[in-house]
């Protein structure tokens, strides 16, 4: 099944003369681990937000075009329907908190939705629990670390029981540490729960391992899209369209430009790794002694 | 290394001495910091989240004040001046530039800093011009800041530090939220300050822009230095980084794995690794 | 600068388990008691009595220190200035230039302060004993419309950041020299814009993106809303509301059918 399909989207913010989405076609399989990599103002947020309907019933402009999510025509159905089909996450850790508590936080989706209570009280330490956050039921948003507050925020949506996970640029104020944590969890969320994910993302080092593809944007507009080793492996266009790219890409593409032999591709460390020892002999004198 | 205090410090403009310092409510976010920044430097102070890197960069221009130690700015006690005085010497921008911006246009922006130290219009206006030159914003000089791009309002923001013309830029952060092409123009404009003559101390965890930029690292963890080495000395101790929370450059861990095949471990960037690699092949 | 939003503290006493409505009732009732009682004898009493309370909920020392140096300093200031507005009665005790201090007012004096002291310390124990999320608990189950105490909710929750980010606007001004109390008054309040406009600026992109989240999270999606935590009155919360009215009734009986002076 598709997760998202958007079939000749069109969306202009009000006043603005160019289009902030100008997709003829995208499609996202279930169960798909798609990052969107573009500069600031390709589109990316926008994008995120149609999938829950926020774009253009909440966030109001010049909108054409057709919006599928998993198979349901999106402009059907109100933002709090999609949202139990689609969970979001934004980049701001600390306005999407608002309860007092990290379970408030939680059950605020289902409490909405009038889950009774015995099942929300499942679904809190089911999601809890997910995101690593097991036993701070009590504790204040407030006085989580970053990276603590987006896996909340990622539990207070997967609290509503979506298929699908969106999140727009996450990692955006964490350390090292927490983007490591936070992605380790979605790609989790995938592995053992078949959760549809897509991340709004600047940068592909972090998300290399994770991806399953790789969806381009400038401009509003989706310039390519495929598996990591075919959208990474040329540092040169990934710097033309804006975003940096992999280092180990550009390790490969340096040795490549320097070899005759057929061209190394390689884009985590590990592959960087094995290939490497495989393919350089002159070093292993180095190694006898 | 402990400085000796007595030494020479024609170029020392920067000088903590076991500095200390614990918040209100107890935490101990510096435990004795010793520290010397010499004139011309590109230092990072690196250091995952409560390391106490913040903290000690807010002992430079004196908007926290050590509880115990000492912190010399120019040779002088920077107990005995205040924030404002402090500010003509070492400029300190904010993670969020939107902390900052408040005008009406991008060249009041960066003459409220000169106005404030009491400079004459003329020179306020001769400061403004040459910083909003200097960060690449004359084109836009009389647009309101708070509708500029993420990437323009973070270089107003250093604009608007830079105009005091400070001898230390403390910069937080300078490239969240920006994209590869703002923040390549950024770091490369921070390049030519630092080649003019600014001490650059650059507060960060990403340890790409370390690698690439910085020519010595202080890593902080729990409130004390842990490494002040120079930058290729920073990165052949990945447990160290590891233990400080943070995250050595994939190319740093790729070097570090192929040292059993004779790769120095002290590798920065791709084209360092693929010089070492391909030395042998050209042969 | 938080000390007055951050005095609950966790703890397990009758008066933290006891339902937030009645502990809300219990202030109401008693500070009626504290309202007609004008003996001082008994105002006294009825403070001690609150004391002990304020002893059993088991606050710590600096929340309770905190909270009394309030107290006390205005109950000092109530008995000091007191008798310097109310001038009725006699005898005169003393006399400050053209002022006279009688009597009757200073035992007016004392007793308006004690009886601002069992205000002010029933709202402390209140605050101490009940967490800010129970308090809104209450406030909805007595009949506030969600809507409205999840914006009290939300209001309570954003208090500390907002802290936070006003210290980080005043040091990030503060770093370009500014200097907040100096200058012309023309130049004072410049210096402020400094510091409102980006905290406006902050608190738009913070709702705008709480907008966005609260959609996001199904709000206002049924009208019958379930809630994961339900306060529910237990006998013992029953028997204490009981002991509250009786400690209004008997006094106010005593006071109004039987006309004992108290």
């Amino acid at each position: 099944m598709q997760a998202l399909t958007l079939k000749d989207v069109r969306f202009r913010y009000p006043g603005m003369s160019e289009w902030a989405l100008d997709i003829p076609s995208l499609e996202i399989q279930q169960g798909e681990f798609v990052t969107v990599l573009g500069p600031n103002g390709a589109g990316k947020t926008t994008l995120s937000l149609l999938a829950n309907g926020l774009v253009p019933k909440s966030i109001k402009g010049e909108f054409e075009g057709s919006v599928e999510v998993f198979e349901h025509p999106a402009p059907k159905y109100t933002v709090s329907q999609l949202s139990t089909l689609v969970g979001m996450v934004f980049q701001e850790p600390e306005s999407q908190l608002f309860c007092m508590s990290a379970e408030e936080e939680v059950a605020f989706g289902p409490e909405n939705l009038a889950v009774p209570r015995d099942e929300i009280s499942r679904r809190v330490e089911w999601a809890l629990d997910l995101v690593g956050l097991k036993g701070l039921n009590d504790r204040s948003p407030f006085t989580l670390s970053g990276g603590q507050k987006q896996r909340l925020a990622i539990a207070a949506a997967l609290s509503m029981k979506p298929s699908m996970l969106v999140l727009d640029e996450p990692a955006y104020a964490l350390d090292p540490m927490g983007r490591i944590e936070l992605y380790s969890i979605l790609s989790d969320l995938k592995a053992k729960h078949g959760m549809t994910v897509i991340v709004m993302e600047r940068d592909a080092e972090d998300l290399v391992e994770y991806s399953d593809r790789f969806v381009l944007m400038a401009n509003g507009r989706v310039t390519a899209s495929g598996p990591p080793r075919e959208m990474l492996v040329d540092p040169g266009a990934l710097r033309a369209a804006g975003v940096s790219p992999p280092q180990m890409a550009e390790v490969a593409s340096l040795i490549n430009l320097r070899r005759k032999a057929p061209p190394l591709r390689f884009l985590t460390v590990d592959e960087a790794f094995a290939e490497i020892t495989i393919n350089t002999h002159h070093h292993s004198k180095g190694a006898s002694h | 290394m402990i400085p000796r205090p007595d030494a020479d410090s024609e170029d020392r403009v920067i000088f903590l001495r076991d500095a200390k310092f614990t918040y209100e409510s107890g935490v101990e976010a510096l435990k004795g910091v010793t520290l010397v920044i010499d004139k011309g430097e590109y230092l990072a102070v690196v250091g995952g989240n409560g390391s106490g890197k913040t903290t000690l960069a807010k002992h430079l221009n004196g908007l926290l004040r050590p509880t115990g130690g000492q912190v010399l700015v120019m040779g002088v006690q920077a107990s005995t001046r205040t924030v404002a005085e402090l500010a003509r010497v070492v400029g300190y921008v904010f993670q969020n530039p939107d902390h900052q911006l408040f005008c009406r246009t991008v060249h009041d922006e960066v003459s409220f800093g000169p106005a404030n130290i009491g400079l004459d219009g003329p020179e306020v206006k001769r400061r403004a011009d040459r910083a909003i030159a200097v960060m690449n914003l004359s084109d836009i000089r009389d647009r309101p800041p708070l509708s500029l791009t993420l990437g323009l309002r973070r270089r107003v923001s250093i604009a608007s530090v830079i105009a005091m013309e400070p001898q230390v830029l403390v910069l937080d952060e300078p490239t969240t939220g920006l994209d590869a092409r703002e923040a390549d123009e950024l770091m490369a404009i921070i390049r030519r300050l630092n080649d003019e003559g600014t001490t650059i101390v650059l507060i960060t965890h990403e340890m790409k822009l370390v690698a690439e930029h910085a020519n010595r690292v202080v890593v902080m963890m729990d409130g004390k230095v842990v490494l002040d080495s120079d930058t290729r000395g920073a990165f052949s101790d990945l447990g160290l980084l590891r233990r400080s929370k943070l995250l050595p450059p994939p190319v740093t861990q790729l070097a570090h794995r192929l040292s059993q095949i004779g790769v120095s471990k002290d590798i920065l960037t791709p084209q360092e690794l693929v010089f070492e690699l391909t030395r042998g092949d050209d042969q | 600068m938080t000390g007055f939003l951050d005095l609950y503290s966790e703890k397990d006493t009758f008066l933290h388990r006891l339902d937030p409505r009645v502990k809300l009732l219990a202030v109401a009732l008693i500070s009626v008691l504290a309202f007609i009682l004008t003996e001082l004898l008994y105002l006294v009493v009825l403070l001690c009595f609150i004391l002990l309370l304020l002893v059993l909920a088991r606050s710590s020392y600096g929340k309770a220190f905190f909270a009394l140096k309030f107290v006390v300093r205005f109950m000092i200031l109530i008995t000091l200035l007191w008798p310097l507005f109310d001038r009725s009665g006699a005898p005169v005790l003393f006399s400050i230039g053209p002022l006279d201090i009688t009597e009757p007012a200073v035992w007016r004096g004392a007793t308006s302060a004690v009886r601002v002291g069992c205000f002010a310390t029933l709202w402390y124990i209140l605050m101490f004993t009940t967490s800010q999320r129970d308090l809104v608990r209450a406030l909805v189950k007595l009949g506030l419309r969600f809507d409205y105490g999840l914006a009290l909710a939300i209001s309570f929750r954003f208090i500390p950041t907002f802290g936070l980010t006003i210290e980080s606007i005043k040091d990030a001004q503060r770093a370009r020299a500014l200097e907040l109390d100096k200058g012309s008054i023309l130049r004072r309040s410049r210096n402020y814009v400094s510091i409102l406009v980006p905290t406006i600026v902050y608190a738009l992109r913070t709702a705008d993106t709480l907008a966005l989240t609260l959609q996001s999270r199904a709000y206002g999606a049924f009208s019958n809303r379930t809630y994961l935590r339900e306060i529910r009155m237990r006998a013992s919360d029953y028997v204490a509301m009981t002991v509250v009215v009786l400690i209004l009734l008997l006094p106010a009986l005593a006071k109004y059918i039987y006309g004992v002076q108290i």
